[in-house]
């Protein structure tokens, strides 16, 4: 009698969840509000979202490899600081050094990468908690980004430095409204189809799933399993520049609480998009779906006029159903699930450990 | 067979360790040993558990750092030993515990971190599918290589394991216990493509505590005992018995197998089926009673004891404990009606790996231990914990050493102390000599005989049918789902030609 063949199908299905659920969203938003099919929201869309595709990027990199980076959100606050500071004239807030809008772009980027080389070392050949590190992290940049603020939001950037964030490529105009084809909805896109390819499709990329999927194992193939998570950490700091900028273009104006409390949001989408924080799972084209769900869901309820804080409770419930799908997607392994099963059975093993621990 | 033996050995010497030395808090794992591997032999390496095997093999592959010693391949002397020094001079090792890369393919484990591109420098899947099918059929395995290697079972993960070495260009290969998990048509298999390997000039280093298959397949077998090297001898010139005669030190403690099986029926299956994996089960197991359950791999043996403790769906049927329904939804509420069960895959799932070995005795009975105020009696606890140490022969340097320090055998025997621990009404027990030594494997029996008497009703799923026929009072066969045979002590039919020509499908039924 042959084994029960785990189903092919039903095994496709769980791992593209997300597609029906951003499908099922769109449609459902498209027959309760008229005006959520309007070009000018669909346009909308990705724009609005651009900043958080780049954070859950980032996600989707270190979830690959078994990690996760809590201080993104901080270094998006901090490079946008950063960069207006060099920007503007000392009226509008900033040291007045005018610099060219190309390099202050080409600092930022560094000085994120900087950031995650710094969380990426830490982690590996000092060997602190990922956890730990990335929550001093927060507070260290949230901190430095109030520090280094004149106190206020600083505002109007040369047209070079928004042209990312705010700019417009095309503009379709119809009988119901303008559709917009944005510069950033563009660039996240292209973002994510180049994650998909690094992750897919390249050696390093393949490493960093081996990585997450078992790091000794990674290692006795020969994999140099801490300069890949090191680099991650770094992918993940240019990634959070990156979001600054978007982010800083986009609003026009940075100010020092930008980004802030972003960080569950963004590990939501990616959870939801199939990633694992338990590393070597998900790939990043499902992390996309996550953040075309979250930010359906977003312009969907604002647009129906739902008060804010039903819309956090949402975002909430959908986190936890994230949580939920997660824990599916893994029992429905066959050998993690028993995993599962022995840890809290073999005797009743897992209770007691937590609840004595 | 020999005269290929012969001619595929040559007195080159390819490994030559000296004088490895290596000590742990409390332990001498390793004392002034010496040993050497011959080019294209197979060596097996014997001793009982905490011997030292898994240590100098660590040293060898440079992942353990020896306290003093040298090792030289092919007459260079190492002055570094690291696993990459090791890999680069052909010598690979295939763990007691598999790492492997358990969400991805079985294709990408094949060939991680070396994939085939494309010209484009960018990974081609096509080609790593097909480059490593073609590589598994080369070496007569058949699996699906699209497929998580989180689906497969123990044993093809293992066989996976020992091919991704065989891919390495070794030209020494150490198999640590590759057998374990084994079932006897596997076996089989390895064998042939280990001897084919042979052939063409590889060596292996085998470790085994099933001392049959280390005359079947080695040239020359080197014993351990407490850290030392014992002797090295040809395997012509050695028998069994002088063999576990170097292992143990002395003559091997015997068990006395009297049969405690009662009349009062405390577990009862009946016309049991789950599809796909098993089909009109029915049996009874008396107060006392041991059987045992035997078949082939995909026969239904392994998924009915998964079914039977909640694991997986128990399927259709009735099933009774003491008289009352049993339908256990999950395995928390079989352990709760009474049910206990001893995993296969233990090392994982039975133990908490950084806590002692006391605690992981007593976890399940904690309950029993607690006193008036709820205060938890250490003294029983203590003397619950040493009770096992010693019944079971558990090498540990004292109760409060975390499992996870202990050698595998030692660890598997600190899961059966907490299971016997719980003294439950019926007992599962999946493959419970797996990777103990000759000494512990009887000190298990012995175990299994108390419990018994005790009034335990005793389950036990194994391929290990010699075993079976010394521990059961009966042993029913499962060919393709169904049982299709039993055996009894009472109706002295327990031959093992007859149990082993069942298990593979042959003619006979269970009256005749
Ligand atoms: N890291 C460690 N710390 C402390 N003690 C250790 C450590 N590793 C091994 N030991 C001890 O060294 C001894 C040898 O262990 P080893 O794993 O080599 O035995 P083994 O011969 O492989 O046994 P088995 O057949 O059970 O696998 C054991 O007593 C073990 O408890
Ligand atoms: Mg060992």
């Amino acid at each position: 009698m042959k084994r029960a063949e785990p189903n092919r199908l039903v095994s496709l299905m769980v791992d593209n969840l997300i597609w029906l659920f951003v499908l099922g969203a769109f449609i459902a938003f498209s027959l309760l509000s008229d005006r959520f099919l309007s070009p000018y929201n669909l346009g909308n869309i990705l724009l609005r979202s651009a900043a958080f595709g780049m954070l859950v990027l980032s996600q989707a990199y270190t979830f690959i490899t078994g990690n996760f980076d809590l201080s993104v959100e901080s270094s998006l606050g901090l490079t946008a600081m950063f960069a207006a500071l060099m920007l503007v004239t000392s009226e509008a807030g900033g040291l007045g050094w005018q610099l060219n809008p190309l390099l202050v772009i080409l600092l930022m980027l560094v000085l994120g990468g900087l950031i995650g080389l710094f969380n990426g070392v830490l982690i590996t050949k000092v060997g602190v908690n990922n956890l730990l590190v990335t929550i001093a992290m927060l507070f260290v940049l949230r901190g430095a980004t109030y520090g280094i603020s004149p106190g206020t939001s600083i505002s109007f950037f040369p047209k070079e430095f928004t042209w990312l964030g705010g700019g417009t490529l095309a503009r379709v105009v119809t009988d119901n409204g303008n559709f917009v084809l944005s510069v950033a909805g563009i660039f996240v896109i292209l973002a994510f189809l180049v994650g998909h390819i690094h992750t897919r499709y390249t050696q390093f990329g393949r490493n960093m799933y081996a990585v997450g999927a078992d790091a000794d194992a990674a290692r006795a193939a020969g994999i140099n399993v801490d300069r890949v998570v090191i680099i991650v950490y770094i992918i993940a700091g240019v990634c959070a520049a990156f979001a600054g900028l978007l982010q800083a273009g986009r609003l026009n104006a940075a100010t020092p609480t930008m980004g802030a409390n972003l960080i569950f949001a963004v590990h939501g989408a990616a959870i939801i998009g199939g990633m694992s924080i338990y590393g070597g799972r998900g790939n990043i084209i499902g992390a996309f779906g996550g953040v075309l769900l979250w930010s359906i869901l977003d312009t969907g309820l604002n647009i129906m006029g739902v008060s804010p804080f039903w819309i956090d409770v949402s975002r909430g419930l959908l986190l936890l159903f994230a949580v939920l799908l997660d824990a599916l997607r893994v029992r429905y392994q066959h050998s993690a699930q028993m995993r599962l099963a022995l840890a809290e059975t073999t005797v009743g093993l897992h209770d007691r450990e937590q609840s004595s621990g | 067979m020999a005269e290929t033996r012969a001619l595929a050995r040559s007195d080159m010497t390819l490994l030559d360790m000296r004088g490895i030395s290596k000590s742990y808090p409390g332990v001498q794992a390793l004392q002034d040993a010496d040993f050497s591997v011959r080019r294209g032999e197979i060596h097996g390496l014997v001793g009982k558990n905490g011997a030292g095997k898994s240590t100098l093999m660590g040293v060898l592959m440079g992942i353990r750092a020896a306290d003093s010693g040298t090792i030289a391949i092919e007459g260079e002397t190492l002055h570094h030993a690291s696993p990459q020094i090791m890999i680069d001079a052909g010598i690979s090792y295939v763990p007691q515990h598999i790492n492997l890369l358990n969400t991805l393919t079985v294709a990408e484990n094949i060939l991680v971190g070396n994939l085939p591109k494309n010209r484009f420098g960018l990974v081609d899947w096509q080609a790593v599918n097909d480059d490593s099918q073609a590589r598994l059929s080369r070496l007569g395995l058949k699996l699906d290589v699209r497929q998580p290697v989180e689906g497969l079972s123990v044993a093809e993960r293992t066989m996976l394991a020992i091919a991704k070495a065989l891919f390495n260009d070794a030209r020494l290969i150490i198999l640590d216990e590759p057998t374990a998990a084994l079932s006897r048509v596997d076996i089989d298999l390895l064998f042939g493509f280990v001897r084919a390997q042979q052939e063409q000039g590889v060596a292996f280093i085998y470790i085994s505590h099933h001392l049959e298959e280390v005359f079947e397949i080695c040239d020359r077998v080197t014993v351990m005992r407490d850290g030392q090297i014992v002797g090295t001898r040809a395997i012509s010139e050695i028998n069994v018995a002088d063999l576990i005669h170097m292992m143990v030190g002395g003559g091997v403690k015997e068990y006395g197998r009297e049969s405690a099986a009662g009349h009062e029926v405390v577990f009862e299956v009946q016309d049991l089926s789950r599809r796909g994996a098993y089909e009109h089960v029915s049996f009874v197991l008396r107060r006392g009673e041991v059987i045992g359950i035997s078949g082939l791999q995909g026969s239904g043996a392994d998924e009915l004891a998964q079914g039977l403790f909640g694991l997986e769906r128990m399927g259709v049927g009735e099933v009774t404990i003491a008289g009352e329904v049993y339908r256990p939804g999950s395995p928390k509420s079989a352990f709760e009606a009474g049910v206990a069960y001893l995993p296969q895959d233990r090392h994982r799932y039975g133990l908490v790996q950084l806590r002692s070995v006391r605690e992981n005795v007593t976890y399940s009975v904690l309950d029993r231990l607690v006193g008036r105020l709820g205060v938890l009696m250490r003294q029983d606890e203590q003397a619950i914990t040493e009770e096992y140490i010693d019944k079971l022969g558990i090498v540990t340097p004292g109760p409060e050493q975390r499992t996870l320090l202990l050698s595998g055998g030692n660890q598997q025997k600190v899961v059966f102390a907490k299971l016997a621990a719980t003294q439950p009404a019926v007992l599962i027990l999946h493959e419970p000599s797996q990777g103990v030594d000759v000494q512990a494997k009887v000190d298990i029996f012995n175990i299994i005989n108390d419990l018994s008497r005790q009034g335990v009703a005793i389950m036990i799923i194994s391929s290990e049918v010699r075993e079976l026929i010394g521990l059961c009072d009966r042993i029913l066969v499962m060919y393709e789902g169904r049982i299709t045979n039993e055996f009894s002590r009472a109706a002295d039919d327990m031959l093992p030609e007859d149990i082993l020509l069942a298990i593979e499908g042959g003619p006979g039924d269970a009256d005749a």
